[in-house]
């Protein structure tokens, strides 16, 4: 398998020009055998999709379209019906400390300290502990945590544990980050500080970001491009580049920009529709709207 | 977990697993049993066959139901009366404060003390024989009881009570309809573990303070070497310890708490 | 089985207590002194109370001495055991049986629970056996014990075992298993191997739930060591009652009842509960 793996990676490198995407999802099924009602749930169809270096792409969908099944298939944490995720070209079979994920239910520690819970990935690689004093320092002051660090997460606020689970991600710099609606259950005025937080921070540090969300204005706001799925089985039905680049974005510039706020309701349109649609497998969307090339 | 009643439905495969699984251990044991026995020889002062354990309650019928028998009416008589006294005094102790504050210390150290340690004073005052053994029963079960009534009492949030009296809810009904039912989750488990100790302390009772009676029996027969009769009896008391709770307790959970959504679990 | 609860009924009572001394500290200027007192006597009364009523009922009915005595006669047989040197002997005796006992159930209790609760199909199959051993309480193999071990410490050590190891595995397990998914699999995502998730997740995540599972052995092991010392005797706390019995001195009944439940209240408090406070209540997991 390895032997396999190798050879491929070789041959592959001196055969394809341009650089493989970091994340690629080719012809992925997946289907639950829920034992409760004894019924099969197809949870995902068809999906295709391609993530590019540094991009920030975020899935929007109704709730139970798929989303969670599709990042835990690509964090390696389950393995798809059918079709294959490819990172960097090598297929994903297992959860590997390239792809940190941030949880929809807070994953954090409750016996570690803030600091211990950041620092946990880099005590995993064995990083020398100046080193890691020095990058959990460096997080704590990007996400706001400094004063924190000997705070066990019972201590924090829901915004805080949240900033957490984010630091202690970045902290183990891993090259992809998976996060499944990290900001759903945080306060309004909480959740758009911490959205124009995690846009500083993937724009400084350059990650690949794969971000779930109900929400579309979040998808909008903080996406290169947002992918709309439909009601289950889930299906990409579009695949929207947001118009503005991420760099300059904040929720003020939001409100006050056509472009963005146009792009919010073009996707808003799409969704709708899916909200209420029933669980209406095959029938393919012909309508897909893609504002990419 | 869940039930067993509905493994009509599952795949093959996993109807399978739910019945061969846990019958592995009880084969296994037996089989390792029979053969230590048959390898090393042990005599049947040490270790009995299995064959004849299991046939004790057909060979010694007679004697096998009137232990068993004396020794489940007692716990049923003993249990009877802690539930009914605990519950009472618990309701009386979560609806008054004062009540509660006098009666929880108190309550809390009779607990320390427990249902075994009085065996030699309710020898004492009652004597050998059953009225000593339901003592022990009352006195294990009661403040098990009486404590987890005060304490299911006092966790009813104060808005349910307060809802209904703007309803114009005299005190009885609040009694009935919010503290009542509202205080059954730890009402429920106290009458379980308070079964569970009664149980245990039946069987020392019976083992140092009866004629007749489970524990008793095991305990004469230890005196004649008969370990397939002790082996029996044990079996029997694991059962019935098992049967009560299962029987007795766990629907009365199912019925109660599990319908009405609150926390609890039939383990 | 939920004995659980016999700790939850404590708890409460302790807070009780503890509501009652935050209102007398409200109570501004003089009254504070007299009614801080009040407050830290009220705990007390009930078993002034208590002792009144005993004392009463002794004078009323003036029962034979075999039956009940006063309160200052059980003091003063009390006292009669402390000077000889009798009562620290027999404390000892018991307080080493039971840590024996509960040494060695825990270091068989922490690893099978730890294997039923990582493993669906060993718990599944495992279980129901466990749960009928369990039902056959370890008071009901004494006369088996005897016949095996005759009547010596490995009796009494064994009993308190069988007792303690079942509340451990139970409780070990029921920690374990209820550890939730995305704990481990997210330090998977940072690179943890299976020892490194075991350390860092399953043994502090169990942690609460396995002192619970202490708790509830170690009570039912000193019920069990009770038992046994009835029966087995060669000294220790059960023993002193039983013979004081069989003597007709029920002052020293009576006298060890109190030192049985004083003992276990500070055993429970002191070192139970202070483990608890202290660690999972930092961790914010305190279950009350
Ligand atoms: N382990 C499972 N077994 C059976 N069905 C599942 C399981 N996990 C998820 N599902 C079902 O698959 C669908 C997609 O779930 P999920 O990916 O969690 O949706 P989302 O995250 O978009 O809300 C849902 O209908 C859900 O009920
Ligand atoms: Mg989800």
């Amino acid at each position: 398998m390895t032997q396999a793996n190798s050879n491929g990676s070789t041959i592959r490198a001196s055969t394809v020009e341009s650089e493989p995407p970091t994340i690629a999802i080719k012809s992925l099924n997946h289907v639950y055998f829920d034992y409760q009602s004894k019924k099969t749930v197809h949870a995902l169809k068809d999906v295709e999709l391609e993530i590019q270096p540094s991009e920030l792409v975020t899935v929007v969908g109704p709730s139970g379209c798929g989303k969670t099944t599709l990042l835990n298939i690509i964090a390696g944490f389950i393995k798809p019906t059918e079709g294959q995720i490819l990172v960097n070209g090598r297929p994903v079979n297992k959860p590997g400390k390239d792809r940190g994920v941030v949880f929809q239910e807070l994953a954090i520690l409750p016996w570690r300290t803030v600091y211990r819970n950041i620092a946990h990935g880099l005590e995993i690689q064995k990083v020398a502990k100046e080193e890691i004093e020095r990058r959990v320092r460096r997080l704590t002051e990007l996400t706001g945590l400094e004063g924190f660090e000997n705070h066990y997460p019972h201590q924090l606020s829901g915004g805080m544990k949240q900033r957490v689970a984010v630091a202690r991600t970045w902290a183990a710099d891993p090259e992809i980050i998976l996060m499944d609606e990290p900001f759903a259950a945080v306060d309004a005025m909480t959740r758009q500080t911490l959205q124009e937080e995690l846009l500083s921070l993937t724009v400084r540090t350059g990650k690949t970001v794969f971000f779930i969300t109900h929400s579309v204005e979040e998808a909008v706001f903080l996406g290169d491009r947002v992918i709309a799925l439909s009601a289950r089985p889930g299906r990409v039905k579009a695949d929207i580049t947001v118009p503005v680049s991420r760099a300059n974005r904040s929720w003020r510039e939001m409100s006050k920009n056509d472009a963005l706020q146009e792009c919010v309701e073009d996707v808003l349109e799409l969704v709708r529709g899916e909200a209420t649609a029933s669980d209406r497998s095959g029938g393919a969307v012909s309508a897909d709207r893609t504002h990419e090339a | 977990m869940t039930t067993l009643a509905s493994t009509a439905h599952l795949p093959v495969g996993e109807r399978i697993k739910r019945i061969v699984l846990p019958a592995v251990p009880f084969v296994l044991l037996l089989a390792v049993w029979g053969s230590a026995k048959f390898v090393f020889d042990i005599p049947r002062g040490i270790l009995p066959d299995v064959i004849s354990v299991f046939r004790v309650p057909f060979t010694l019928t007679d004697q096998y139901l009137a232990h068993t028998i004396a020794s489940v009416q007692r716990l049923l008589l003993g249990f009877a009366v802690a539930a009914v006294s605990g519950l009472l005094v618990g309701l009386g102790a979560g609806l008054s404060r004062r009540f509660a504050e006098f009666i929880g210390p108190l309550s809390t150290f009779m607990n320390a003390i427990s249902g075994i340690a009085w065996i030699p004073l309710a020898i004492a005052w009652f004597g050998i024989g059953t009225p000593m053994v339901v003592f022990i029963i009352w006195n294990s079960a009661f403040f098990l009881v009486l404590g987890n009534t005060i304490l299911g009492v006092r966790l009813v949030p104060r808005v349910l009570e307060q809802g209904l009296f703007t309803l114009g809810a005299s005190r009885f009904d609040v009694i009935r309809h919010v503290i009542f039912p509202g205080a059954m989750p730890h009402i429920v488990a106290g009458l379980r573990s308070g079964l569970g100790f009664g149980w245990r302390a039946v069987i020392a009772a019976e083992l140092v303070g009866a004629t007749v009676g489970l524990g008793q029996w095991i305990f004469i027969a230890q005196e004649f070497r008969r370990t397939d009769i002790i082996i029996a009896g044990a079996f029997t008391i694991g059962a019935i310890g098992l049967l009560t709770d299962r029987g007795i307790l766990a629907p009365l959970e199912r019925r109660t708490v599990e319908r009405w959504g609150m926390a609890g679990r039939a383990t | 089985m939920k004995p659980d609860d016999v700790a939850k009924g404590r708890s409460a009572v302790g807070s009780e207590a503890g509501t009652a001394a935050l209102h007398a500290a409200a109570v501004p200027g003089a009254v504070t002194r007299v009614a801080r007192a009040g407050a830290t006597l009220r705990p007390a009364a009930p078993f002034l109370i208590a002792l009144i009523i005993w004392w009463g009922a002794w004078a009323l009915l003036r029962p034979p001495d075999i039956i009940l005595v006063p309160p200052n006669k059980v003091f003063s047989a009390l006292l009669d055991l402390v000077r000889q040197g009798l009562l620290d002997a027999f404390i000892k005796v018991s307080l080493e049986r039971l840590a024996r006992g509960v040494l060695v159930g825990i270091l068989i209790g922490v690893p099978v629970g730890w294997l039923l609760g990582l493993n669906e199909d060993v718990s599944r199959a495992a279980e129901p056996i466990l749960r009928f051993f369990n039902a056959v309480s370890g008071i009901a193999w004494l006369p088996l014990m005897i016949l095996w071990f005759g009547f010596s410490e490995r009796t009494i050590s064994a009993i308190i075992v069988y007792t303690m190891a079942f509340p451990v595995i139970f409780n070990t397990m029921l920690g374990v298993s209820t550890i939730p998914n995305r704990l481990p699999n997210a330090c998977r995502t940072l690179g943890a191997g299976s020892l490194r998730i075991i350390k860092d997740v399953y043994v502090p995540g169990s942690f609460p739930s396995v002192m619970t599972g202490f708790r509830l052995g170690i009570g039912y092991g000193w019920r069990a060591l009770i038992a046994g010392e009835f029966v087995v005797g060669g000294g220790g706390l059960g023993f002193l009652i039983f013979n004081a019995r069989t003597q007709g001195n029920i002052a020293e009944v009576m006298g060890g009842m109190i030192v049985l439940g004083l003992l276990w209240l500070m055993i429970d408090r002191l070192i139970l509960s202070s483990v608890e406070q202290n660690i999972i209540g930092r961790w914010g997991l305190m279950r009350t």
